[in-house]
């Protein structure tokens, strides 16, 4: 299968661009296919996971569902049954840090595919990586499955910064789940903002830090539209001394159903916060935000806290900025990419671009 | 210029409501053009009340009476259209808002201008307000800081009419010089001329922006009325003596 204009095209709305110079890697899988992959630095291997299990005889011992139980849920179980499965293996070597960014692509082309993904990501000790994940559906389709297993292991001292961009089909179902493990002074940042919303999107990545000073933070950026549900969670262990994590979701609902939850469990002294904010601008037939943040301390020395907010665009925030001349909808747009807060570390203009139609959609909402 | 008889501000028998309070009652003032005016009154004597429907926030609802801009009726006007026509507030307690910088609300009003970052450092240097840029609007600011903040994106603004609403209240006297500087600023239109001035009101409990901002008139409010009008000095020294008492006893003589 090849690529052809229009989904390179479609690809540009999650951040990956093909051919592009301001990228280190790409791996692009197309419904059940590989179809590109492209790597012109060195210090770390990109591959297809199918390969990477044939050259590497440890990588299924050592690394398969080892961040993520392979009964956790149907869904990973359906997984771990895969014997030839897609996705791809990125290894970090031990003090390489990539200056560009490494991009791959989860493209649904088809109407009605099942895609079932595992990855592995390595970063060994003291090496530093951005991933750069568009999962997507084309354009004009509509059903399909996705889901996906995505294990991370960041070794001493290094640093993952995962940016992964969604835009799905309206009857689409989309499962993704992701483990990482954090040894000492390791680092791992997750940014993962949602442009189209699936019919059911379930999402529950799981950190485990488990040397000293390990830390996560994830922020969950996700629109409902009427006929959607999005469950966005995270669970953190903070198993380790001086371990820290911070969750952050932002929701935005124009109907449909949006639960935000996350876990934080302290088992060591820690410093840990969760917090859910709901932006609800439409109901419609049956549409809320719930928002249950959850905390979990096992230690004395565990300082944790959470907070959750829902409301709608306050009057008085829109006419203060109309008060500077704006517009009403300039008002509300500016107020809505201010709560959602994307200053997202590697996207083009483009992807703004994208981000600006959501609060379009949000702002038409209002009137 | 205006084409109301001078006057770049006519409001005339306007009543105001909040939810199901009346808070303006049959208010008449004019504001000739080049003036600026000084709003004296108790605490819920209905000054911000005023300010806020001059604006038009929609929480202040008019139910009788006109406002005219310039001679035009704006009385039904939008807060961005009269905005947009050159008036502007500088409030007492503007909102937080999560997640907009005052950086991103100057990056707005200078939108359409060369250099915009130039001209955003340029003012916040001078309201000294460098640190403030980034932060969430509002958030974590002194009095004193919020009125800084308010009094820059006026300066911003360049508007033909300012309004400002206790600019005196929580500041410190070291800032309060630095505010008179600023609203000085605000209001000059030729500064080889500075008789020449923008027209304004400028609400004030204690008087103290008087004594490095000169004010053409004071207007004393008492129950969402305007009870009496004439020279600042004279009416804030009565105030001083004698209190406002004495402005609701003369009022309920009348």
């Amino acid at each position: 299968m090849v690529l052809n204009d229009a989904d390179r095209e479609a690809l540009t709305v999650t951040g990956v661009y093909l051919g592009s110079t301001v990228r280190s890697a790409t791996i692009v899988v197309c419904d059940l296919a590989q179809v590109c992959l492209e790597n012109n630095t060195r210090g770390f291997e990109l591959m297809p996971i199918s390969s990477a299990l044939e050259r590497y005889s440890w990588l299924r011992e050592q690394y398969f569902f080892k961040a993520l139980p392979a009964d956790l849920d149907e869904t990973v179980s359906r997984c771990a049954k895969e014997v030839d499965p897609l996705g791809f293996f990125l290894h970090v070597d031990k003090g390489v840090k990539i200056a560009l960014p490494v991009q791959a692509a989860m493209y649904m082309k088809n109407e009605d595919i099942v895609q079932m993904i595992h990855n592995v990501i390595i970063l060994e000790e003291d090496s530093e990586l951005q991933l750069i994940t568009g999962c997507l559906a084309g354009h004009e389709i509509k059903t399909g499955t996705h889901i996906a297993i995505e294990e991370q292991y960041i070794g001493k001292n290094a640093r993952l910064v995962s940016t992964m961009v969604h835009a799905w089909g309206s009857e689409q179902f989309v499962y993704p789940h992701t483990g990482t493990v954090v040894e000492e002074g390791g680092r791992f940042e997750s940014n993962y903002v949602s442009l189209r919303p699936a019919k059911h999107f379930v999402s529950n990545p799981q950190s485990w830090l488990i040397g000293k000073g390990a830390s996560a933070k994830y922020l969950t950026v996700v629109l409902a539209s009427p006929g959607s549900v999005i469950e966005t969670g995270g669970t953190v262990y903070l198993n380790a001394e001086d371990t820290s994590a911070e969750l952050a979701h932002r929701g935005v609902c124009t109907g449909g159903v949006m639960n935000q939850g996350g876990l934080l469990v302290g088992t060591a002294s820690c410093k840990a916060h969760v917090d859910c904010a709901g932006m609800l601008l439409f109901c419609g037939e049956g549409g809320y935000i719930e928002s249950v943040p959850g905390l979990r301390s096992m230690h004395p020395d565990a300082r944790m806290s959470h907070e959750a907010s829902i409301g709608k665009i306050a009057p008085e925030q829109v006419q203060y900025l109309m008060s500077k001349g704006m517009e009403e909808r300039e008002a509300i747009s500016m107020l809505i990419r201010g709560f959602l807060g994307t200053d997202v570390e590697g996207l083009g203009a483009e992807l703004d671009g994208q981000i600006a139609k959501i609060v379009e959609v949000a702002g038409h909402g209002e009137d | 210029m205006s084409k109301s008889n001078g006057n770049i501000l006519e409001i005339k028998d306007l009543c105001v409501r909040v939810g199901t309070e009346e808070v303006l009652n049959h208010i008449d003032l004019e504001i000739p053009d080049g003036e600026v005016h000084a709003l004296l009154g108790q605490n819920g004597s209905g000054k911000t009340s005023l300010m806020m429907a001059i604006m038009g926030f929609s929480e202040y609802e008019v139910t009788h009476g006109t406002i005219l801009f310039q001679g035009k009726d704006i009385t039904e006007s939008d807060v961005c259209e009269r905005a947009r026509l050159g008036i502007a507030l500088a409030q007492q307690r503007p909102p937080t808002i999560r997640g907009i910088t005052l950086r991103d609300i100057l990056a707005y009003v200078f939108r359409n201008e060369d250099n915009p970052e130039k001209k955003i450092s340029g003012l916040a240097v001078s309201s000294r307000l460098e640190l403030f840029l980034d932060r969430d609007i509002n958030h974590g600011l002194s009095g004193g800081e919020i009125k800084r903040a308010e009094l820059l994106q006026l300066l911003a603004l360049s508007p033909i009419f300012s309004m400002m609403d206790e600019p005196d209240s929580g500041v410190d006297v070291e800032a309060l010089s630095l505010m008179g500087e600023l609203i000085n600023r605000l209001f000059t239109s030729d500064p080889d001329h500075p008789v020449h001035r923008k027209a304004g009101l400028i609400i004030t409990h204690s008087g103290s922006i008087l004594r490095s901002f000169p004010i053409d008139k004071a207007h004393v409010m008492v129950n969402g009325q305007i009870g009496c009008s004439g020279n600042p000095t004279i009416l804030m020294k009565h105030i001083n003596n004698f209190g406002y008492d004495s402005c609701i006893r003369c009022m309920g003589a009348r």
